[in-house]
């Protein structure tokens, strides 16, 4: 479904990824995990096409989108939740999810609903502004409004982030049901040790290149992975 | 008590101007984060081609006016792609030098053009005035086409903004790029559009100012701009009710201080006024401030 083969991006004169290929399979969950600044949310956001790879080459759905604008991309199925969230925050709940849909004429009313089911809590907050939410409800707005454009690829930047853990669970759980309902995950998580027990396979980033890959359980025994993430 | 119900109207009516002037400065701002100094001086252009149309090509005065509005939204599409689109992630400093080179480009290029002669811009707004209180004070028919105007663009920019896909995607860009652009927002093209409806205001903002002041030169939108700049900044930058507020205060203001207190010093006092707001409030009015979560 999607194929990052080779790519270089660089911020300036920084040479963020050096070099990366990975692909995601449909119906995949796959984690890409690694330290602070190994480049995880740059490769996201170059998928995405934010940034572009100075050499190299994406594919998604056998279409080569290497250097094709960003706002095209939600239109062909591929959606982020961006890393800090980025909802919204002086439009109320309805209108970020509206802005979610925005590919679409007019979104049914099914699609809200939709989100609803997954996040109860934002039904109740429906007409609040997203500013004032805390930051978990911010984080469920943020997910529930990549839903809004139905995405084939759905991509995720540390969505645990700043959570509490019951609520990190929850946030799993419910990438669980998205991906029940059709929705291939590229996962990108700090918290290693959950990210790997939902996800098929994983890559790990290191300042910019990938060190290891392989399933999810694999590496979760790897015993290079226990020492620089899990904690021994 | 009727002179200063005058001076107050005619304080909303300049106000207006200020106005719809001001939404330009504050729809650009609040999309692209820029401030656009040339938007003074497309005011002027607005008035010249109006005046061309009426007086060379014998337009009726509607048609001059639509003609003046298309060709300033124009020109605002073709400033904003050739001047200000390359310069996207330049620092500000680079983009408000740009933006005072196009004024000065835009002002000469008027003298250039129409020369520096005063032009006599023809009364074109032919409403008879009122009278009210036994005929002891009169409403210019400029005075009531301008408020009126003003009413209508306030009314009509507001519902496009909350309601229409465009004003919320510019809602979106205004709030934050990258987000916008991952909801599948063309964000150039927004920023394209909200240049050209500043624009083909300030051609409305042209007409009605050369209405009521009519002598043309191409300076003639460069004190407006700057003022209606203050309105934006008085009201809150990046608000819309704001600009219409700051524009509005702005004009009783400085219509008061020609009144009451004295016609030479009347721009310091709205200055003074507007540096005693921002300390007491730096957002302006109705300017605010939302903090992040983290
Ligand atoms: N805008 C930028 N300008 C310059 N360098 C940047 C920029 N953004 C990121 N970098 C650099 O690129 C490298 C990769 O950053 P990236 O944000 O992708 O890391 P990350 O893996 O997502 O880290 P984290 O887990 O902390 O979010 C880092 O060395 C970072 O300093
Ligand atoms: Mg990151």
């Amino acid at each position: 479904m999607l194929k990052v083969d080779n790519i270089n991006v660089y911020y300036g004169a920084i040479h963020a990824l050096k070099g990366i290929s990975f692909e995601v399979n449909e119906g995949e969950i796959v984690a890409l995990i690694g330290a602070n600044g190994a480049g995880k949310s740059t490769t996201l956001k170059t998928v995405s096409g934010i940034m572009h790879p100075r050499t190299g080459k994406i594919t998604f759905l056998d279409e080569d989108i290497t250097h094709t604008d960003g706002y095209k991309l939600p239109a062909k199925g591929l959606a982020q939740v961006p890393e800090g969230r980025r909802i919204f925050l002086q439009m109320t709940v309805m209108e970020n999810l509206e802005m979610g849909a925005f590919v679409q004429k007019k979104p049914p009313q099914e699609d809200f609903e939709n989100v609803f089911t997954h996040f109860p809590r934002l039904k109740e907050r429906r007409s609040q502004i997203a500013g004032t939410l805390s930051g978990g409800e911010q984080q469920m707005l943020a997910m529930g409004r990549a839903l809004m454009s139905h995405p084939k690829l759905l991509m995720l930047d540390e969505p645990s982030m700043g959570l509490a853990p019951i609520l990190v669970e929850e946030i799993f759980s419910i990438i669980q049901e998205f991906h029940a309902a059709g929705t291939t995950i590229l996962l990108v998580e700090q918290n290693a040790e959950m990210a790997l027990q939902i996800a098929d396979r994983a890559y790990v980033l290191e300042s910019g290149a990938i060190a290891l890959s392989g399933t999810g359980a694999e590496l979760a025994q790897s015993d290079a992975i226990k020492k620089a993430y899990l904690g021994g | 008590m009727i002179g200063l119900i005058s001076n107050l109207i005619s304080g909303v009516s300049l106000g207006s101007v200020y106005a719809i002037i001001a939404l330009g400065y504050t729809m650009v701002y609040g999309i692209a984060k820029m401030l656009n100094f040339a938007h003074g001086d497309v005011i002027m252009v607005g008035a010249y081609i109006c005046f061309c149309g009426i007086n060379y090509l014998s337009l009726p005065p509607v048609v001059a006016v639509l003609l003046a509005i298309i060709a300033c939204t124009a020109l605002g599409i073709v400033i904003e792609g050739l001047a200000y689109k390359p310069l996207r992630s330049a620092p500000n400093l680079a983009v408000l030098i740009t933006a005072i080179g196009v004024s000065y480009f835009l002002q000469n290029s008027a003298l250039l053009i129409w020369k520096s002669d005063p032009k006599v811009f023809p009364s074109i707004i032919k409403l008879e005035p009122i009278h009210c209180f036994d005929g002891q004070l009169t409403i210019g028919g400029v005075t009531l086409v301008t408020v009126l105007c003003c009413i209508v663009v306030m009314v009509c920019l507001t519902l496009f903004i909350s309601r229409s896909k465009t004003g919320k995607a510019m809602r979106a860009v205004s709030e934050d790029k990258v987000a916008a652009q991952l909801m599948g927002i063309n964000v150039n093209r927004t920023i394209s559009v909200t240049f050209a409806i500043g624009s083909g205001l300030a051609a409305v903002a042209g007409v009605l100012l050369c209405s009521a002041y009519p002598t043309l030169i191409p300076t003639t939108g460069a004190m407006p701009g700057i003022k209606a700049f203050t309105a934006a900044v008085f009201g809150g930058i990046g608000s819309i009710p704001g600009a219409m507020l700051g524009g509005i205060l702005l004009g009783v203001i400085e219509i008061f201080a020609k009144a009451y207190i004295s016609t030479q010093f009347s721009d310091a006092i709205v200055f003074a006024v507007l540096i005693v707001v921002l300390l007491i409030k730096p957002t302006g009015i109705l300017g605010k401030k939302i903090s992040e979560k983290v």
